[in-house]
């Protein structure tokens, strides 16, 4: 079954999409990257749904937190990404399946190495279970 | 009087939530839980209606909100933003803007005019179809039909030679047959994109939508399999040189047809004709260097209409790149006049017409018509990504489109091009679209306007310092 990666990029970390979809080297692995203003912007409920889709694996890439142009918004990025994962582990799924990095605009070799740990990430855990039961699962984060 | 053309527009609400200008982050941590939360004052009630596009992963907040700035203004701990939402300033590219995109996409929805209520931000000018504007000054004294049950407007333009004179015999009958001419009800043709996934079923969706607005669809001859005879009648096949077969069974059922232009089109032409007197042969011309002199070479030969085509940027081909398609249009136009022949053919043109104003803009130029073609794949939805052109999967999934759904889309963004047709031709205080034709007397280009307007008001005296020296 293929498998899919869905990156939801700073687009002050990230100011060419294009160039992750450059860096990757997952192979059949399908990746989307979806520039956003903040990293803030994709909230706790917009990373579970698009988990329920079902997607194998969902990366925020955020801004080191010093450098934020929302000053908060890569601090309150990676609130939301604790509270998800702790979210994830209480109802039996596993929490690796969110993950999130940040970068300091323009340093590509970091860009290169978030790139290969998504690409690592992906491979280690293989497709995601929601994939079997996608119905349930999508019953589930519905409600 | 003949019946009033109407454009029956119904709105066909997206398959996909259409990107949004802005994006609206919603931070919700340190939340002071008001008492009346800023979130349950929105006019349009979109915090409680908000859901998620799978197929996009965006939060359809954005389609929802109408911009007001009521709950950015009044969270106490500012807790909501707006930001411009890059997915959106990312689509089409420098000419196919983001907005012109977002407006074709409302026009193929709704069927109604975009309407900006908070004014005009954007520059005085800009170059091409923008470095001129139409003459509304009878805007006071619309002549507008429908809404205030005025004087008709009418769109209908037509397609073929128009003889210079007639001759009679003793008897007062006509000595020859009068050529064929087909009446069209609006100035705006449909031809199938040179994009688009699954080209079958998008031609598919012009041909349904020209039926349904009464006009033409240009559809290349090889894409064409057997035509029911209803279609057949609003159907332009186009040839190239080597495609034409005289046996071809098509040349019987349709009414016009268009062949690319080459170096023995005319004998071409010719042969048609002879063995299809009453069918009409547009030649479809590049808009290149040689565009002013061919078309008039091939209307003082006899052709009955000429299509010009530009670029999807509007702009000429080969060593007419640098032009814009007005100025080409304009050059042909008076190249006609001067030769005396305008009347006598019709001049089509396409390629970057990607606006309403554009249609009447190069009309105002000298073209009888314009043919609509890549905003036709854009009311389907298109995001413009180019994906089909690489073999790559249609983010809006166009090639799984009905044809009615799709018609209909094409049909509302036509009659919201009309209908604007209709308001500019009511606040110039025309009541025929085929007197707009070459009309540059009720329009003012900005060189003109530079020219005698601003040069004597602003012009530096020789030696004077056009900026303040610093002190
Ligand atoms: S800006 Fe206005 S319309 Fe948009 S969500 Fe806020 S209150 Fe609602
Ligand atoms: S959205 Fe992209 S893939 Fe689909 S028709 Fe338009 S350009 Fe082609």
């Amino acid at each position: 079954m293929s498998m899919e990666v869905v990156v939801f990029a700073c687009q002050q970390a990230v100011p060419e999409p294009e160039a992750v979809k450059s860096l990757w080297r997952g192979g059949e692995v399908r990746l989307r990257v979806l520039p956003e203003p903040c990293s803030s912007k994709i909230e706790a409920f917009q990373l579970l749904r698009t988990l329920a889709t079902p997607v194998d694996l969902v990366w925020v890439i955020s801004c080191e937190e010093h450098i934020c142009r929302y000053d908060e918004g890569s601090h309150r990025a990676g609130g939301r990404m604790a509270y998800t994962k702790k979210y994830l582990a209480e109802i039996g799924l596993e929490p690796a399946r969110v993950g999130r990095s940040v970068l300091t605009p323009g340093d590509k070799s970091a860009l290169a190495a978030i790139v290969a740990e998504i690409s690592g990430r992906v491979q280690a855990l293989g497709s995601s279970p929601l994939r079997q039961a996608p119905k349930a699962a999508a019953r589930r984060s519905a409600k | 009087m003949p019946a009033k053309y109407h454009i029956h527009v119904r709105s066909v609400p997206p398959r996909f939530s259409p990107l949004a200008k802005n994006t609206i982050i919603d931070w919700a941590e340190g939340c002071l839980r008001c008492a009346r939360c800023v979130k349950e004052q929105c006019p349009v009630d979109a915090y409680r209606k908000r859901g998620f596009d799978r197929s996009q992963f965006v939060d359809t907040i954005d389609q929802l909100c109408r911009d007001c700035y009521r709950c950015v203004q009044g969270c106490p701990r500012e807790l909501i933003f707006k930001a411009s939402n890059p997915q959106y300033s990312r689509i089409g590219n420098e000419y196919w803007t983001p907005e012109i995109l977002a407006a074709t996409w409302y026009q193929a929805e709704s069927g109604k005019i975009p309407v900006s209520g908070a004014g005009y931000g954007g520059p005085f000018s800009g170059p091409g179809f923008d470095s001129f504007w139409t003459d509304m000054s009878e805007i006071v004294r619309p002549t507008r039909d429908g809404i205030h049950g005025r004087e008709y407007i009418s769109t209908s333009v037509d397609v073929g030679r128009k003889p210079m004179f007639l001759t009679f015999d003793s008897d007062g009958e006509l000595t020859w047959p009068s050529p064929p001419l087909l009446e069209l009800p609006l100035p705006i043709l449909l031809a199938a994109p040179s994009l688009g996934a699954n080209p079958g079923n998008i031609q598919d969706i012009i041909t349904h939508a020209a039926l349904e607005l009464g006009t033409l669809a240009i559809v290349a001859r090889e894409r064409l399999t057997a035509i029911p005879k209803k279609t057949a009648s609003l159907v332009m096949p186009s040839y190239t040189a080597g495609s034409l077969d005289l046996n071809d069974p098509l040349l019987a059922q349709v009414r016009i047809m268009e062949v690319l232009d080459h170096p023995g089109v005319l004998e071409q032409m010719e042969m048609v004709k002879k063995r299809y007197p009453d069918l009409i042969i547009s030649v479809k011309v590049p808009a290149d260097g040689g565009v002013v002199d061919r078309v008039a070479e091939l209307t003082a030969a006899g052709a009955e209409a000429v299509h010009v085509y530009a670029s999807e940027e509007a702009r000429g081909l080969g060593e007419s790149q640098g032009m814009h398609l007005k100025d080409l249009i304009r050059r042909c136009h008076l190249k006609l006049v001067e030769n005396k022949l305008r009347d006598t053919v019709t001049l089509l043109v396409s390629g970057g017409i990607a606006l309403a104003e554009h249609v009447a803009k190069a009309i105002i130029c000298g073209a009888d018509a314009i043919i609509a073609d890549l905003p036709l794949l854009l009311a389907l939805e298109c995001r413009l990504c180019r994906q089909c052109t690489k073999g790559g999967k249609c983010p809006v999934e166009i090639d799984t489109l009905t044809v009615r759904r799709g018609a209909q889309r094409m049909v509302n963004l036509v009659g919201a091009w009309n209908n604007q047709l209709l308001e500019i031709m009511g606040a110039m205080g025309m009541r025929e679209v085929r007197r707009l034709r070459g009309e540059v007397g009720r329009a003012m280009f900005i060189e003109d306007l530079e020219k005698e307007i601003f040069a004597p008001l602003f012009a530096n005296r020789e030696g004077e310092l056009t900026k303040r020296e610093p002190t």
